[in-house]
């Protein structure tokens, strides 16, 4: 399976009364985008905003953040499954706005997280400081169920951001990437002196607030399977989870999963890079010895000899990525892991709720734990209302003028686990 | 009965769980941790991860955990390891000082149901 | 500004007074920097001065820890200084040991203390949760990289500013988790760190697991009214008087204690060396640690085959887990050489 990333540089969003690109400009028809996202009858209204880097603006509280791709050649459309009819993706040619994202915003429900600063020492920790976000606040319609609106901004989501893709539809992408993976024995074929690499990718699947989705599949619902790591980059797996910022996948992270993207770097010159395997983070323990066990027969199953292995969220997921890495370990198949710690805030707790001696290649991004007093901005997009509530603040950690002392898990993507920053510890 | 859940989250009461003995306590979320471990001494095997929900133990109030409705006998080390790791975990969490509102207390409640019942309503 | 004040400790052999043969001479000081308190004059510049420079011969504080630590903490304080400097001691064992308690106690006393070993120094895993203590190499020609990691982290810490993690300051990792920004981001450092693994070459994990150096348990004793039952204590218990000199902390040793004909301990006969706990009901009947009337009993009513003749007794407080070891796997070899077909092992 072929695939061709063309990515068109962003350089500004703009609202206007009709869409088009221009110049690197996106102008949306704020109005048409309104109509859009509110044929949903559980969105009441949505607003919108644009922040720039080095704007002096805090985003809060996120839910997900979007990168608006189109599929230009090829089967299927981004987010199959889902908002796209379901078809297998990953070949072809798909169109990325590099340097900008929908990031939707609003309560969903009285805890909601997620900050994005962009600019002061909170922007260093998200990635999405980085870039021009389109924000959606949405507001839901009276007497909605938390479920129904959760899945409802997370659609508006996605729909936001295939519309505003749509509007580049013509443009001539900047830089264009290639990234191929064929069938295994023409895999093992075309480099049989390589080692052999997979990647585990364990998706985040708990429950309400805590879901990830595969072609639309609930992935609590799913046995371990195997994708063409160019399904990813179409938006086969998209974000439900709006718990625990820090170290939640967005959608975002995993259209542009680092892991992926830097395997394929490898790709032919020092190993040979043959598939994903994806698998989840059920609360059912049997679910996660059926899971790890699986992981390991199909690592097996691939004849891979190394394999990464990323987790996703704080506790439980512990357990199954030290299960992943045993059984696979248990192979003599070699693992390397990526985590995150929560170690307290002195720093002196043990980082991960399981642990074993097999697991001796850890990669981590960085204590959850670690306090930040992030200062106040001249503009709030979303509200401070629930600042207070989330995971990592405490009361009083919102003072007067808007400054915020907490811990940076409030921040959205401060210590991924797909190994998306370069924050570490030691 | 075949399960047992054990839970400090009253909306749960309002359920009927086919072979489950909902065992409710208006108590502490450490104290349901402790109320597992003791049943896991007795011989009870944990049957859903103590630290569900990627909400911290500092954060929600509430928990649920399911576990086997009889006594094994001896006593379970897999499930000894998981009850005192999520125990070790708590206690890294300095306690919250936060007042919770009645809309955000149903929420939490609203969270941990429905991260419990998907263990229960996929698999028992 | 004017210049940080620091005070250096140093031993015998790096103030060239002599080795093996003048490590017994008792603590002076001399003003200004001498030996490796030249590098670090080099180092600081402008910044700091060494004013002092304690000497001490490594035997001596050893064998004098108590007192000595005082006097030389008073020589400290005389001096008023910014900033403690032990060392670094490399990899001489007991130069590290008198480093890392110095400068630990110079340091709780509210001056800022760092010193510098070789990470298989004994004293590296006694102090470095203790103290700041820089990775060197394993001996002297490591110096120069020494200084140049000590001198800044000292200064840093003499100004109160904010230390950064292991890996960015050079210090001995001390159970502290410290976030920092790395150059490549996590999952490039995967690759890289799995492409490492897979060539069968080294590779630093970035969160070592905390390991708990796990025994897979022996297989049951099959018929315990035959077993040659023996006891081993890091609880203290030693016959009275301690004849070994185990010390009450930081154990150097463990004794070996010959119970032929005891059937019970008492506090005439036995105490406990342990400092880590109130010895109190221990010294009135060790048994309670190590209950030989009780295995006495069962030794006749033939509840057990034999309680060995001796048992073995170190002292668990704050003992390194290297000598831990060293004492656990020679305990090991002489019970296999009395044919001990179990034991029962006791702590506090």
């Amino acid at each position: 399976m072929k695939l061709e990333l063309g990515y068109i540089n962003v350089k500004g969003v703009k609202f206007a009364t009709e869409n088009k690109f221009e110049n690197g400009i996106v102008y949306v028809d704020e109005l048409a985008l309104k109509e859009l996202l509110l044929k949903d009858s559980s969105l009441e209204d949505c607003n919108f905003d644009v922040a720039y880097p080095g704007e002096s603006v805090r985003i809060t509280p996120v839910k997900d953040v979007i990168e608006p791709r189109l599929k230009v050649e090829g089967p299927g459309g981004i987010f199959p499954g889902v908002i796209s009819k379901l078809e297998t993706v990953g070949s072809g040619k798909t169109h990325v706005l590099r340097g900008m994202a929908i990031v939707t915003a609003g309560k969903i429900v009285g805890f909601q997280e997620g900050i994005i600063d962009m600019s002061g020492p909170g922007a260093d920790y998200t990635p999405f400081s980085q870039l021009i976000n389109l924000v959606v606040v949405c507001k839901p319609a009276p007497m909605v169920e938390a479920h129904d609106y959760e899945e409802a901004v997370r659609l508006a989501g996605l729909k936001a951001a295939n519309f505003v893709a749509e509007i580049a539809k013509d443009a001539v992408p900047d830089e264009v990437m290639a990234y191929e993976t064929k069938g295994l024995i023409d895999s093992i074929n075309e480099y049989p002196n390589l080692p052999r690499v997979a990647y585990v990718q364990m998706l985040q699947s708990q429950g309400l607030l805590h879901d990830t989705y595969v072609y639309g599949v609930d992935a609590k619902k799913i046995v371990p399977t195997i994708l063409y790591p160019t399904e990813i980059f179409d938006g086969a797996i998209i974000s439900g989870n709006c718990v625990s910022a820090c170290d939640k996948n967005t959608t975002y992270h995993h259209q542009n999963n680092p892991v992926v993207t830097d395997l394929y770097a490898q790709h032919g010159k020092t190993i040979n890079f043959v598939g994903v395997i994806i698998t989840n983070e059920n609360v059912y323990l049997a679910d996660k010895v059926r899971s790890s066990d699986w992981t390991a027969k199909l690592a097996e199953f691939l004849q891979v000899d190394g394999v990464i292995i990323s987790q996703e969220g704080f506790g439980n997921p512990d357990t199954d990525l030290i299960l992943n890495c045993k059984k696979i370990e248990q192979k003599g198949i070699k693992t390397v892991i990526i985590t995150d710690e929560y170690a307290g805030q002195d720093g002196k707790s043990q980082s991960l709720a399981d642990a074993d001696v097999l697991a001796n290649a850890v990669v981590t991004g960085g204590n959850a734990n670690q306090v930040i007093t992030l200062p106040s901005m001249d503009k709030v997009i979303g509200t401070l209302k629930y600042v207070d509530k989330i995971a990592g603040s405490h009361a009083g950690s919102l003072a007067d003028d808007g400054t915020i002392i907490a811990e940076i898990q409030v921040i959205t993507g401060a210590t991924n686990e797909l190994g998306f920053n370069k924050l570490s510890a030691r | 009965m075949k399960y047992i859940l054990i839970t400090n989250n009253d909306s749960l009461l309002n359920s009927s769980y086919k072979n489950i003995n909902v065992v409710y306590k208006n108590c502490s979320y450490i104290e349901v941790l402790l109320r597992v471990r003791a049943y896991i001494h007795k011989g009870h095997t944990i049957l859903t991860h103590p630290l569900s929900s990627s909400l911290k133990p500092n954060e929600t109030p509430f928990k649920s955990i399911l576990i086997s409705g009889s006594s094994k006998g001896a006593t379970d080390a897999f499930s000894v390891d998981i009850i005192e790791q999520a125990i070790e975990a708590y206690k890294k969490f300095p306690q919250s000082n936060k007042s919770l509102n009645q809309k955000i207390i149903d929420d939490f409640k609203l969270v941990d149901k429905t991260v419990i019942e998907s263990a229960i309503l996929n698999n028992l | 500004m004017s210049k940080l004040r620091v005070v250096h400790y140093i031993n015998q052999f790096f103030a060239q007074i002599g080795g093996e043969e003048m490590a017994h001479i008792p603590p002076e000081k001399r003003d200004g920097p001498i030996g490796p308190g030249l590098a670090f004059k080099a180092q600081f510049g402008d910044e700091a001065e060494i004013v002092a420079t304690i000497i001490c011969g490594d035997s001596y504080f050893n064998e004098n820890l108590d007192t000595v630590t005082k006097t030389i903490l008073e020589m400290v304080k005389e001096e008023q200084p910014d900033l403690f400097i032990a060392g670094p001691a490399f990899n001489a064992g007991r130069y590290g040991v008198a480093c890392g308690s110095i400068a630990k106690v110079v340091q709780k006393s509210g001056i800022p203390s760092i010193t510098g070993m070789y990470i298989e120094n004994p004293g590296a895993d006694m102090f470095k949760q203790d103290i700041y203590i820089i990775s060197t190499k394993n001996n002297a020609a490591g110096m120069r990289s020494a200084v140049k990691d000590m001198a800044p982290l000292g200064l840093k810490l003499a100004r109160n500013e904010k230390i950064g993690a292991s890996i960015e300051e050079g210090y001995i990792p001390n159970g502290v988790r410290v976030n920092f920004f790395e150059k490549e981001r996590g999952s490039q450092r995967a690759v890289k760190m799995l492409l490492q693994k897979l060539a069968g070459k080294e590779f630093v994990t970035e969160y070592p697991m905390p390991t708990f150096d796990r025994v897979e348990p022996q297989a049951p004793v099959e018929d315990i009214t035959k077993a040659k039952i023996a006891i081993v204590t890091s609880g203290g218990i030693v016959p009275k008087g301690n004849p070994d000199r185990i010390e009450s902390s930081s154990a150097s040793k463990f004794g070996k204690y010959d119970i032929d004909g005891v059937n019970d301990l008492t506090a005439e006969t036995y105490e406990t060396a342990h400092g880590g706990y109130d010895p109190t009901y221990a010294n009135k009947d060790a048994d309670r640690v190590i209950p030989v009337d009780v295995l006495r009993q069962y030794e006749k009513e033939g509840r057990i085959g034999q309680l060995n003749r001796y048992f073995y007794s170190t002292v668990g407080n704050g003992t390194a887990v290297a000598s831990a070891k060293k004492f656990g796997a020679e305990i090991a070899k002489d019970l296999i050489s009395q044919n001990v077909s179990a034991v029962i092992l006791t702590s506090t």
